[in-house]
């Protein structure tokens, strides 16, 4: 879902870009403020972290193979303004480095990536929570509803750029994007239902850190 | 360590590598947006911005299979979105075709404004490319933060930079275990064996994260990082500068009134 540069109009460009920036801006004066100045070497090291989980594939269908966006997972373990600069340091990065996604398309990218799934994945999460009630069951159907909604929501984003720029006609792209990352987000669903999982049965200390 | 496909080429030497990184970023940004400026269907215009690229690539000397093959990240994501767009846009019909209850039909619209976002993202990946595989991502950083990024930005950037290679490590070792004891069995299995390994990173990650807080403590860390500015600005730098940004004004100008 990483934008690379050519897709999107100026005005695209220049309105995520302000988005995003306001938003960077704010989850670090936040997180600052939450968890002091213990927030830059951790929420460094977790960028990595989700650097480095998503160089773990696992199978689709059809000898295809993908990995986790890791928004999900992150909003769901430390809060969405933590997910937001943890996923925007993880796409810098690997726009600078990989060249997955363009540097015009950054702002973009963290909009969808980053505020959208993010945000996305901590509200689905707590409203299927207050719904369901807070045995570890229900967590884990919270788990996996916010992590495959946090997939589609940044896929639909994505698709709305992308018409609004003129490169697709809206009536094509968006469900062509969003029946797509319905079935994509089926895996980083599992696949986050099975970390959580992990996590509560070892170190449930770890899910109720303080969610910036 | 197998980190080693991480910004590779990038401690050669060469013209473009002994550039200072804030002329190259300021280049690339400005060249990147002078490709995404200009109207679509303008070939003679990208075929100037390719020349310019291939220039700066040959004086680097990275090797050109390298660069190419980077080159096709963006295939799939051109795949996604591309592939609709010759058949939705409105105009004259360039040819049509049958299958089975469908009547698809392409148009010079749809086409030209197809192949015009597939040059100009591979022209702005092109530049992309060689600005990383000429600069090493600490001194990016260093760069960007001589051009006024936020200092919290390039320190998270920086401490990340510092830990992707030992938890890339981390999981290539997760990985060889995983594949030892035979990584089979039906699909949601596999998932659920992946889902422990990223838990299992998680929770190491988080660990290391709080020794690592503590050991910077100790040692009187607040918030801040000092480190020694060691870029200097050289005469080569203003005049590539001064030469990108020339060259891509008379391209915009000619492009104008031609």
């Amino acid at each position: 879902m990483h934008i690379p540069d050519g897709f999107l109009s100026a005005a695209a460009v220049g309105t995520t870009y302000i988005i995003s920036a306001g938003g960077v801006a704010n989850a670090v004066r936040v997180t600052k403020e939450k968890i002091g100045e213990k927030h830059i070497p951790m929420m460094g090291i977790l960028a990595a972290f989700v650097f480095a989980a998503q160089m773990l594939n696992f199978p689709v269908a059809g000898g295809t193979s993908g990995h986790v966006i890791g928004a999900a997972l992150v909003a769901i373990l430390l809060g969405p303004w933590a997910a937001l600069i943890i996923m925007s340091v993880v796409l810098i990065a690997q726009c600078l480095i990989f060249q997955d996604g363009g540097l015009m398309a950054l702002g973009a990218n963290i909009f969808n990536m980053g505020i959208i799934a993010g945000f996305g994945a901590h509200y689905l999460y707590r409203f299927i929570g207050m719904i369901l009630g807070g045995n570890s069951r229900s967590k884990m159907v919270a788990g996996f509803v916010a992590a495959w909604g946090s997939v589609l929501l940044a896929s639909i984003a994505c698709a709305l750029e992308l018409a609004l720029s003129g490169t697709s006609p809206v009536a094509v792209v968006l469900p062509a994007m969003a029946g797509i990352h319905a079935i994509i987000g089926i895996g980083e669903g599992l696949i986050t239902v099975a970390v959580l999982s992990m996590v509560m049965a070892t170190r449930a200390d770890l899910l109720r850190l303080q969610r910036v | 360590m197998k980190h080693s496909f991480i910004d590779q080429y990038s401690n050669r030497d060469s013209l473009i590598h002994r550039l200072d990184p804030r002329s190259k970023l300021v280049a690339t940004l400005a060249f990147i947006a002078a490709v995404a400026l200009t109207p679509s269907a303008g070939w003679l215009v990208y075929c100037l911005y390719f020349i310019i690229i291939a220039a700066l690539i040959l004086l680097s000397r990275v090797p050109l299979l390298y660069i190419s093959r980077r080159s096709l990240v963006i295939i799939p994501f051109v795949l996604l979105v591309a592939i609709f767009i010759p058949f939705f846009k409105e105009g004259e019909v360039a040819f049509g075709f049958n299958i089975w209850a469908w009547h698809l039909s392409l148009t010079h619209n749809g086409l030209q404004l197809l192949w015009s976002i597939l040059a100009k993202s591979w022209l702005s990946i092109l530049s992309l490319i060689l600005l990383t595989s000429t600069t090493g991502f600490a001194s990016l950083l260093k760069g960007l933060e001589q051009l006024r990024m936020p200092r919290v930005m390039v320190m998270l950037l920086s401490f990340m930079y510092r830990y992707i290679f030992l938890l890339t490590d981390e999981v290539m070792r997760m990985k060889q275990a995983r594949d030892s004891r035979n990584f089979g069995g039906k699909r949601l299995r596999q998932m659920s064996i992946v889902g422990n390994m990223i838990g299992t990173l998680f929770i190491r990650s988080y660990e290391r994260g709080e020794r690592v807080y503590a050991a910077m403590v100790s040692r009187g860390f607040d918030g801040h990082s000092r480190t020694l500015d060691r870029l200097h600005f050289s005469r080569l730098d203003t005049c590539f500068i001064t030469a990108i940004i020339l060259v891509l004004v008379c391209i915009n100008l000619f492009n104008l009134y031609y």
